[in-house]
């Protein structure tokens, strides 16, 4: 497929000797997308992929804190990377975040950026439920469900936001703000991305019911072969049938099938996984320990 | 089986702590037995909606209190009730009986006692912290440390294809 090279427009567009140019440079970008015909789609490489999570995470840290607890975060970490270790995306930058909100979410992110909320964590019984959670985020990130949720959303808006992207960046070079860290996590381009995206409230909508029976049956597949009791998301789900968030949470509650949904579908599911458990772990006294 | 079975037997002695007295009810007719284990001794048929009380979990088997006998029944025969909780952000919260496949037909309002929530419109109006996402980063796992924790905790990876088969 002929791709536009959005970074050359960009660096073109960044450049003081184009200034005044900066009109062509988007009729140019227009004329590239609709030689390729309609509809216009574009793939995320995983650069930009994970750029793309660097600036979502920045934008929910902004909304809700780190929690302070620096072993927390170091163990939910370990947790998390040793589940990622099993997916197909092993190598990918997994960063767990633990977000100190009573509220009951966690959060997939491009690139493998997860983010749980510390009122989430801390209603859980065992480092199996936890387990459970986890992989429920990272086979979203393998499968690339928000990805491609956002790269489908973007067929037509993304294109014709690009002319004001790249106008954007270059006012923001103008204005003397070259070098900001801002554009460090990110290109700019998917910092506007990003930036929509979370002012449009694509997290706080359902995804496919589809996709997060995918994860779910994915998620006790990756807890089983990282040996943990199979049964941990269904723990969790458990848990999770017990609570409601308020009308005013941006709770999981709201976006997921019901725990009794979800749980109805593991119930078909499960049986085809468990019999590979081999020595299930639950490891519920090292998961008091880390989380208080 | 039998290593299965005791495998189940010392998981449930750890988790037994945790779950001790939770409150749960049978969401269909189900046998209450003597191990966790379909072959083993059936000690009741406990009919929906018998009321249980949790004692310890591992795997596909719970094991419960019910009408004052000690058993183990299949955790996908187990629902929980809701629970009114103290967790909003604006004092009010609307409480929602989520059982019946998420039929949201029991309402009532709770007074709450303000414990700080993510609210959407926070969420929407974020502006991003990018000293949070380096600290963040900063608490990565690498390849090594997460194999190291894996032994620790006895974690061993098994072969298992997304189908759910070897």
């Amino acid at each position: 497929m002929k791709r536009v090279s959005v970074a050359v427009l960009l660096a073109l567009a960044a450049s003081p000797a184009f200034s005044f140019d900066i009109g062509k440079v988007i009729d140019i970008g227009r004329q590239a997308v609709q030689q390729q015909g309609s509809p216009m789609t574009k793939e995320f490489s995983q650069e930009d992929e994970i750029g793309l999570g660097n600036a979502l995470t920045a934008s929910f840290l902004g909304a809700a804190p780190l929690h302070p607890d620096a072993g927390l975060q170091r163990y939910v970490n370990r947790v998390g990377k040793w589940i990622a270790l099993h997916s197909d995306r092993p190598d990918l930058p997994w960063t767990f975040s633990v977000i100190d909100t009573e509220t009951i979410n966690a959060f997939a992110m491009p690139g493998g950026s997860i983010i749980v909320s510390s009122g989430l964590v801390k209603r859980l019984n065992s480092e199996a439920e936890l387990a459970g959670v986890l992989a429920h985020e990272i086979a979203h990130v393998v499968k690339k469900h928000q990805l491609t949720a956002i790269q489908s959303g973007m067929k037509a808006d993304f294109w014709k936001g690009l002319g004001t992207s790249v106008a954007a960046d270059h006012v923001r070079i103008g204005g003397g703000v070259v070098g900001s860290t801002v554009g460090s996590i990110a290109k700019p381009y998917i910092l506007d991305a990003a930036g929509n995206l979370i002012k449009d409230g694509f997290f706080l909508r359902p995804l496919d019911r589809s996709l997060e029976t995918e994860a779910d049956q994915l998620a006790i597949v990756l807890a089983t072969r990282s040996g943990y009791d199979p049964y941990g998301l269904v723990g969790a789900l458990q848990m999770l049938a017990q609570y409601k968030g308020g009308a005013d949470e941006a709770s999981l509650l709201s976006t997921h099938p019901s725990p009794a949904e979800r749980m109805a579908d593991l119930e078909k599911f499960l049986p085809t996984v468990e019999p590979y458990a081999r020595s299930p772990q639950l490891l519920e006294a090292r998961f008091r320990q880390n989380v208080k | 089986m039998k290593l299965a079975a005791s495998l189940l037997a010392a998981i449930l002695c750890l988790a037994a702590s945790a779950w001790a007295q939770e409150q749960a009810f049978t969401n269909r007719p189900t046998e209450l037995k003597d191990k966790g284990a379909a072959e083993a001794r059936t000690l009741a048929t406990l009919p929906a909606d018998t009321a249980v009380k949790v004692i310890a979990r591992a795997g596909a088997w719970t094991q419960v209190q019910a009408n004052n006998q000690t058993g183990f029944v299949r955790a996908f025969h187990l629902r929980f009730p809701v629970v009114v909780e103290k967790g909003s952000s604006s004092g009010l919260s609307s409480i929602t009986n989520i059982f019946g496949g998420g039929n949201r037909s029991t309402q009532a309002t709770v007074a709450t006692t303000g414990i700080r929530g993510l609210s959407p419109e926070q969420l929407k109006a974020a502006s991003p912290d990018e000293a949070a996402l380096a600290k963040a980063q900063s608490y990565r796992a690498d390849k090594p440390a997460a194999e190291r924790f894996a032994r620790e905790g006895k974690l061993t990876a098994v072969k298992v294809d997304e189908g759910g088969s070897k």
